[in-house]
């Protein structure tokens, strides 16, 4: 590749990152600041994305389809459009995407805020079951005087969210600059050319990737813990030379709960996976996920129609979706044995505050290594609220966080411990969990054991993976999250 | 005055002397046992009656990176045993799932709860001092929670455990870096037990040796950019582990200064990696806390951003067809593959030599092999080497100036290190960096920075309230200060008109401000700064040159590419666009 080229995909990449950098300094939700849950990318004019800078993988795939929307509406160079419905571009309702024009195409920022209304403080109920529970939907919305203090005003402490989208214009406003900056040092037209040989030369990178896994189809099937009953998930994986083909039929229908998710979820779960397995370190863009096709039934569980609940599906539906591919992957390469499976969902608040946290589990063990404990293990990276931070700003108190010793399964290499998490309630207010593998175990791969189920508890007392509890002060829960499947026997 | 400055490198170690006005430098090659090439430096530069004497040591990060520390336990609040092993819960890669963190420097097994609990408004449950378990460790971390508020239970812990251990290094983390977020605080405290020992032996080995060949006790170079007394230093190791870095980034300052510059970027770029630092209103710029060897290390330092490439980096081509350069070295040895020591795959420094910009034969007497350079390169363009190496390099320097709001029209970029100096104009020119110093003396800057470094002695008050109810705050000295809400502090110089500057701050590193949201104080910073020496370089004939030309230094080689210009004048060069 044309030296040229490689400096210019630094220079895009650069700009991505500090885009990054600057939201997540400057950000008020714990979700942004603290946890990191934000993504910031570039895309040129036909909307394909150039560049992106990576805090979360299930933004990845997610970003393309909030500009499709956006550019849907024909923007004027001077626009600026908002939006967070799934079914238009978003992915679950407290990620809010933020688009605006750049010289050379759009910049994006997408960010979890803290709250966006809806029947549960945090906005991450358990129970839902209509989009509209959730929270404010916004389709794609072009932005002027006054749009933002309206939308702000359906949600809950809305100074602390106008404070999260002035860091997130803020990004905007950056990109804008240097983006201008690299055009007058390069030359528009010079850097446009540069962006299509980018994305070429990551297709090609990805496609060598997949030529070197066996060609054939492979299918395998798991399942999600519903409040009503068990959902299938059924993927079948076609390699076919360089490319590569998922397709979900004979998954669940949706459901009436908010396990759904939206296509762009899945594609996400799915470009993660191969990513993985092809070349961890290439650049996702537009052309990195040009040589996977992804095919889901409509109204499926990981296809859902506009206006089905999804709270779940981002967190925990697209875990299991990177199960099933790895699982069917398995059958033609090593892959590692399954993770914790779920983010741990736990979403406390009342009128006054609403706080959010997911928490890290045992890593299935890799073909080459054991798996790390207490991390995040698939479609999340996010970071632990420090207890001392915590204490500070909210009328909560940590009991306890250590790892849950033994719980990763055993093999020739262990899948990595869950760990064990109490907070205790100051102050009354609401509880709500969304968890999964409590029923069902990670799974080890090839001969590794399982590892152990996660576990809800209140005061002692067993709760359900999904739950909404009223806690009174004094009121303790536990968290014991699941350990990773172990390698080999 | 007689002032003496040495630094101890991975292959060399260098010593800097200024007696009466004159300077005097050596180079000798580093040696097993770091006080043997400290005392073989000094004799090679002919110290004698040295009044001063300042040491940059790599003891205690060496010791960090090879893990060879003290036997160390870990105690805890009772429910935070694992505070080591369970860190921020992100994992190493976000797709190579089983990338492992670095070990913790406790193992599990030694990590150790103690029933207690303090709150952010007191104690919550009585000390227990019955429930701290027997321990058997060279050095022992302690950390509960909220000690940086509320110190008493945490002392008392220490306390006990200096009495049951006599023999074992002690560090309770209110001492060592009292600011709240428990997990940097546990790792800062675990390093600096971890290391303690070690480099406390080293430096009363030092110390004696020192004694005996009629030198004064070394001052040591702390990550801060400040020096403290040898009895300090080896207290608290942790303030030890950017002791080398730190000496370059001084000196590049002092040499900025010298010449009329207050602001500029300090560029050493060495064998095998690069250290970049903005330099602000004549000192080095120093961060809160920094990664190193994988943990966090919540202590001020100069905030020296480093880039994992440098003259022995070897380029490659990757699946895709791209060139890549880095982050593999051929380091000393073999060294690039024009050394002629064995080397067969191609570097920056070979992609240098054949592109004309090295001599063909290095000051120290080593002869270039041009035809054994462009057999390894093997088809790549040399040019293109330099190129890519050049775009990671620039992005260090990005983010150290434009991505923190500063103008890199108004700086100077100052260059170092064997490999600085041949890269530093076409860097100059991308980001529009219209001055380049180049000290004669570019190869030995951190001895040079070491022997005229300030005595520095930082001190560090954790608030977390809003700035509004702080009450009365110092003269002089930082304020940590966020909107309420926010989780990451700037740290503003105290003074009045403190709310306005940071609201400045704010607006021009993260492009918005808010004049009406209420502010917090974090924490108040202060350092008494005790002022070194004054920096001499060697006196040398004016002196110009004109691109393309190769201008050799003591120890390294500058290049100045077409449409440039240089002047030599007081000891360094100053390069300017024609």
């Amino acid at each position: 590749m044309n030296i040229q080229l490689q400096v210019l995909g630094h220079a895009l990449r650069g700009v991505a990152e500090e885009m990054g950098a600057a939201l997540v300094r400057s950000a008020f939700s714990a979700n942004i600041k603290e946890r990191r849950d934000c993504s910031t990318a570039l895309f040129d004019e036909r909307g394909r994305m150039v560049a992106q800078a990576e805090h979360i993988p299930v933004h990845l795939g997610a970003m393309p389809d909030a500009v499709a929307a956006v550019m849907r509406h024909d923007p004027s160079r001077a626009d600026v459009f908002v939006l967070n419905d799934p079914f238009a571009g978003g992915t679950h309702l407290p990620d809010i995407t933020i688009v605006s024009r750049t010289d050379l195409g759009f910049a994006v920022t997408r960010a979890h805020h803290a709250d966006v209304g809806g029947v549960e403080p945090g906005s991450m109920p358990a129970a839902s079951r209509t989009l509209e529970e959730e929270g404010v939907v916004i389709p794609p919305t072009r932005l002027e005087a006054g749009t933002l203090d309206r939308l702000v005003a359906l949600m809950r402490n809305p100074d602390e969210r106008h404070g999260d989208f002035r860091a997130q214009l803020a990004a905007h406003r950056l990109a804008d600059e240097r983006i201008a900056e690299l055009c007058a040092r390069h030359g528009a037209a010079r850097i446009r050319a540069a962006m299509d040989k980018l994305l070429a030369y990551s297709e090609r990178v990805v496609r060598a990737g997949i030529g070197h896994l066996p060609d054939g189809r492979f299918e395998a099937t798991d399942v999600l813990e519903a409040t009503e009953g068990e959902l299938e998930i059924r993927a079948a994986v076609t390699i076919a030379g360089d490319g590569l083909e998922v397709d979900f039929t004979g998954t669940s229908p949706q459901h009436s709960g908010n396990l759904n998710c939206p296509l762009s979820v899945t594609r996400s779960a799915t470009y993660f996976v191969v990513r993985c397995l092809t070349d961890p370190d290439v650049p996702a863009s537009a052309g990195a996920f040009a040589p996977v096709r992804v095919t889901a039934p409509q109204g499926s569980l990981v296809n859902a129609r506009p206006g089905a609940a999804v709270a779940g599906g981002n967190v925990e539906t697209s875990c299991r979706i990177v199960d099933v591919l790895f699982r069917a992957l398995g059958r033609a390469v090593s892959v590692p044995a399954q993770g914790q499976g779920t983010m741990n969902n736990l979403t406390l608040g009342n009128e006054q505050f609403t706080y959010y946290e997911t928490i890290g589990g045992g890593q299935g063990a890799c073909p080459d290594g054991p798996g790390p404990s207490g991390v995040h293990v698939t479609m999340s990276n996010t970071l632990t609220t420090p207890a001392e931070a915590l204490e500070l700003a909210y009328p909560l108190r940590v009991r306890r966080h250590v790892l849950r010793l033994g719980s990763g399964g055993d093999g020739r290499y262990r899948g990595g411990d869950g760990v064990v998490r109490e907070l205790e309630a100051l102050t009354a207010c609401r509880a709500s969990i969304l968890s999964e593998r409590r029923a069902h175990r990670p799974a080890g791969a090839e001969g590794g054991g399982s590892g152990e189920a996660g576990r809800n508890l209140l005061n002692g007392r067993e709760l359900p993976a999904k739950t909404t509890v009223d806690l009174e002060p004094g009121d303790v829960l536990r968290i014991e999250t699941p350990g990773g499947g172990g390698f080999g026997s | 005055m007689v002032v003496l400055g040495v630094d101890v490198g991975g292959t060399f170690t260098d010593a800097a002397l200024i007696a009466d006005g004159e300077l005097r430098t050596a180079k000798v090659r580093t040696a097993e046992r770091q006080e043997d090439s400290v005392l073989a430096a000094v004799a090679a530069v002919g110290a004698s009656d040295v009044e001063r004497f300042t040491h940059g040591t790599t003891v205690a990060t060496n010791a960090l990176l090879e893990r060879k520390g003290a036997r160390t336990a870990f105690v805890a609040t009772e429910g935070f045993e694992h505070l080591l092993h369970v860190r921020r819960q992100n994992r190493a890669h976000l797709y190579r799932l089983c990338e492992a963190h670095p070990e913790p420097l406790v193992t599990i097994r030694d990590c150790h709860g103690v029933r207690e609990r303090i709150g952010p408004d007191g104690i919550l449950e009585p000390l227990d001092l019955d429930s701290l378990p027997d321990l058997d460790a060279e050095a022992v971390a302690v950390c509960l929670l909220f000690s940086f508020r509320d110190a008493r239970h945490e002392r008392a812990v220490a306390d006990e455990l200096a009495r049951r251990l006599p023999a074992a290094h002690v560090v309770a983390s209110h001492e060592v870096s009292p600011e709240f977020r428990e997990y940097e605080r546990a790792s800062t405290t675990a390093a600096d037990a971890y290391l303690g020992p070690r480099l406390a032996g080293y430096l009363r080995a030092l110390g004696e040796r020192s004694r005996a060949a009629g030198l004064p006790e070394p001052l040591v170079m702390r990550s801060s950019g400040g020096v403290a007394s040898l009895e300090e230093a080896a207290a608290h190791a942790s303030w030890a582990l950017l002791s080398g870095p730190a000496g370059g980034v001084v000196g590049a300052a002092r040499v900025a200064a010298l010449a009329g510059f207050r602001d500029a970027i300090a560029f050493d770029m060495g064998g095998t990696s690069t250290d970049v630092c903005l330099i602000s209103g004549g000192e080095a710029e120093r961060s809160l806390e920094r990664t190193i060897a994988g943990f966090p290390i919540r202590l001020p330092s100069v905030d020296v951003h480093t880039v994992g490439a440098g003259g022995g980096s070897i380029a490659w081509v990757d699946g895709g067809g791209a060139l890549r350069v880095g982050p593999e070295s051929a380091g000393a040895v073999p060294g690039p593959a024009c050394y002629g020591l064995g080397g067969l795959r191609p570097t920056v420094t070979d992609a240098n030599l054949v592109l004309g910009r090295l001599p063909r034969r290095l000051a120290d007497g080593l002869e270039l092999d041009a035809a054994a350079a462009a057999h390894a390169l093997d088809g790549i363009d040399a040019a293109d080497v330099v190129e890519v190496v050049n775009a990671e390099m620039l992005r260090a320097l990005r983010l150290v100036s434009v991505e923190r709001g500063r103008d890199p029209r108004d700086l100077a970029l100052v260059a170092f290190g064997g490999s600085g100096p041949l890269h530093a104009c076409d860097l100059a020119d991308e980001l529009g960096v219209s001055t380049v110093l180049v000290p004669e003396a570019a190869g030995v800057l951190s001895a040079l920075g070491l022997a005229v470094g300030d005595e520095r002695r930082d001190h560090v008050r954790s608030e977390v309230r809003p700035l509004a109810e702080a009450g009365d705050l110092p003269g002089e000295g930082e304020a940590d200060l966020r909107y309420r809400g926010q989780s990451f502090e700037l740290s503003v110089p105290l003074g009045p008109g403190l709310d306005e500057r940071f609201h400045a701050l704010h607006e021009a590193r993260y492009g918005y401000s808010d004049r009406g949201r209420p502010l917090e104080l974090v924490a108040v910073r202060t350092a008494d700064v005790r002022p070194g020496p004054p920096l001499v370089l060697p006196a040398s004939r004016r002196k110009t040159a004109t691109g393309p030309a190769l201008v050799e230094l003591d120890g390294a080689t500058c290049w100045l590419p077409p449409g440039w210009v240089g002047v030599r004048d007081g000891g360094s060069w100053r390069l300017t666009k024609a």
